[in-house]
């Protein structure tokens, strides 16, 4: 073989080695790999979970304010629209024996909590807001879950978007739902009237503008965990 | 030829290999999706490419999810190709080659030298050279501290004791990112000696077998001197 012909052989077999790795990502066998590894690592991650460990937002850390990045999946910000929609509750439903419709007032007259935490985004940054919310586990008590609820549903009137949660996540003292931040009233940008806040889940398990809380006996997926995102989620 | 590296050590070097390629690949994906280190609202002291995002071409795993995905499933890889390989150089004995020891400041210093062209002949050496040593001795604790932070990052809440002890998530993303940088300028070190000084050995990583007669030592060889063969007899001269 001369040398050219070996150069060529080389460069060929580099190449496919390269094109190899380019496309291992995208193999349905690599694929049936990472779904097992996403699997098992739930288990390791809802073995880790404690109701007693908190999040506390380190002391010196600035509260972020405006700088408190926001989003939703509608072309425009959702608002509530009450000449169209009626008055705004928040239905919680499901496996629950009394199921509730909660108007804004209802929901502020309930017991509420205010903590200082941090907010961990998928993307790898995170913020620390004040929130105010009532727990979940408050509401839960309230409406009385039943005992073949093992999940609950985030659902919003921003396009569809949801997110569905284990219940020991849901039930985490500081998993809120909010309609403070910072002091002042939810705005638009953070999902006014109310929304999931919780420093236990990643950012996009945390549904804005809340329409409905339904418990249920299996899992629901979600707006991103369907697109490919884990679905647990956990911090 | 004499057996050098037992089959369990060729394996775990050429898994740590492809894991590790995957983890900084599929790790510089997800730092992409925020590729700096400020909390929302601060700034950061002490990263200067704040906001610039790695080269697509050196990341693995096509979009931040996939990316996750790589990342958490070759983490398993990783740790538990790490456990067995120091279970196996703590039972079998291989660590006392890889420790510390009191001469070997000086040693890594006759090294220097003779690298430098201050001395002529390559100075006396078992298994590893004392820069090497220190190089293998260094990587599996920066692959603890690569492991610790990542915990760190990836559960902050849960393992949030983890998270405090490297500063909090900002700091302890900012060690996660730093150690990953030293893994890889340490094992492109590595690499480029492998190939410089001694690519003989890259038999003995294979096969196990390494020839004693074309060892570094054998060849007074420096990074890229003496790398034919033919320069053992002079070498042997030399003595």
């Amino acid at each position: 073989m001369d040398r050219r012909r070996f150069l060529s052989a080389g460069g060929f077999s580099l190449t496919a080695a390269f094109l190899a790795a380019c496309s291992v990502d995208r193999s349905p066998r690599a694929q049936r790999l990472l779904d097992l590894a996403e699997h098992r690592n739930e288990g390791v991650e809802r073995l880790l979970f404690h109701h007693t460990t908190m999040d506390g937002a380190k002391s010196g850390a600035k509260i972020a304010g405006p700088a408190y990045p926001s989003y939703f999946i509608s072309n425009t910000v959702p608002v509530w629209d009450e000449k169209v929609r009626g008055p705004w509750a928040l239905e919680v439903s499901g496996q629950v024996s009394n199921p509730v419709k909660l108007t804004i007032d209802d929901l502020r007259r309930l017991p509420f909590r205010s903590q200082r935490v941090d907010h961990f985004c998928v993307e790898g940054w995170n913020a620390v807001a004040v929130w105010q919310g009532v727990r979940l586990s408050d509401i839960a008590r309230v409406v009385g879950v039943k005992p073949d609820a093992a999940y609950v549903d985030f659902q919003s009137f921003d396009d569809g978007y949801h997110e569905s949660w284990d219940m020991d996540s849901a039930m985490h003292p500081q998993t809120l739902i909010a309609f403070a931040l910072d002091g002042h009233l939810l705005g638009m940008a953070h999902g006014a009237p109310a929304r999931v806040h919780s420093p236990v889940k990643l950012g996009y398990k945390n549904t804005k503008y809340l329409t409905k809380i339904v418990f249920l006996p299996t899992r629901n997926g979600g707006y991103w965990s369907d697109q490919g995102y884990e679905w647990y989620g956990g911090t | 030829m004499t057996g050098r590296h037992h089959w369990i050590v060729r394996v775990t070097h050429w898994v740590n290999a492809i894991a590790l390629t995957l983890m900084v690949g599929s790790g510089l994906r997800i730092f992409n999706a925020y590729p700096a280190f400020a909390r929302k609202g601060e700034g950061f002291c002490c990263y200067p490419f704040e906001h610039k995002a790695i080269p697509d071409a050196l990341t693995f795993g096509g979009w931040l999810g996939g990316a996750r995905h790589w990342h958490f499933a070759m983490m398993w890889v990783l740790v538990l190709n790490g456990l067995v390989y120091l279970t196996f150089i703590y039972l079998h004995g291989e660590w006392r080659d890889l420790v510390p020891r009191r001469g070997d400041p000086r040693d890594a210093l006759a090294m220097i030298k003779f690298y430098l062209f201050v001395t002529k002949t390559h100075p006396h050496q078992g298994k590893h050279n004392a820069m090497q040593k220190a190089t293998y001795f260094t990587l599996p604790i920066l692959a603890i501290v690569q492991v610790l932070t990542g915990l760190a990052i990836w559960k902050p809440v849960q393992l949030g004791w983890i998270t405090a002890v490297f500063g909090g998530y900002v700091w302890a993303r900012y060690w996660h990112f730093m150690t990953m940088v030293l893994l890889v300028v340490l094992s492109f070190a590595h690499i480029f000696m492998v190939f410089a000084v001694d690519p003989y050995s890259l038999q003995s990583m294979v096969t196990g077998g390494y020839r004693e007669d074309l060892s570094p030592e054998a060849r007074n060889a420096r990074p890229l001197y003496h790398l034919l063969p033919r320069w053992r007899h002079r070498a042997a001269e030399e003595k």
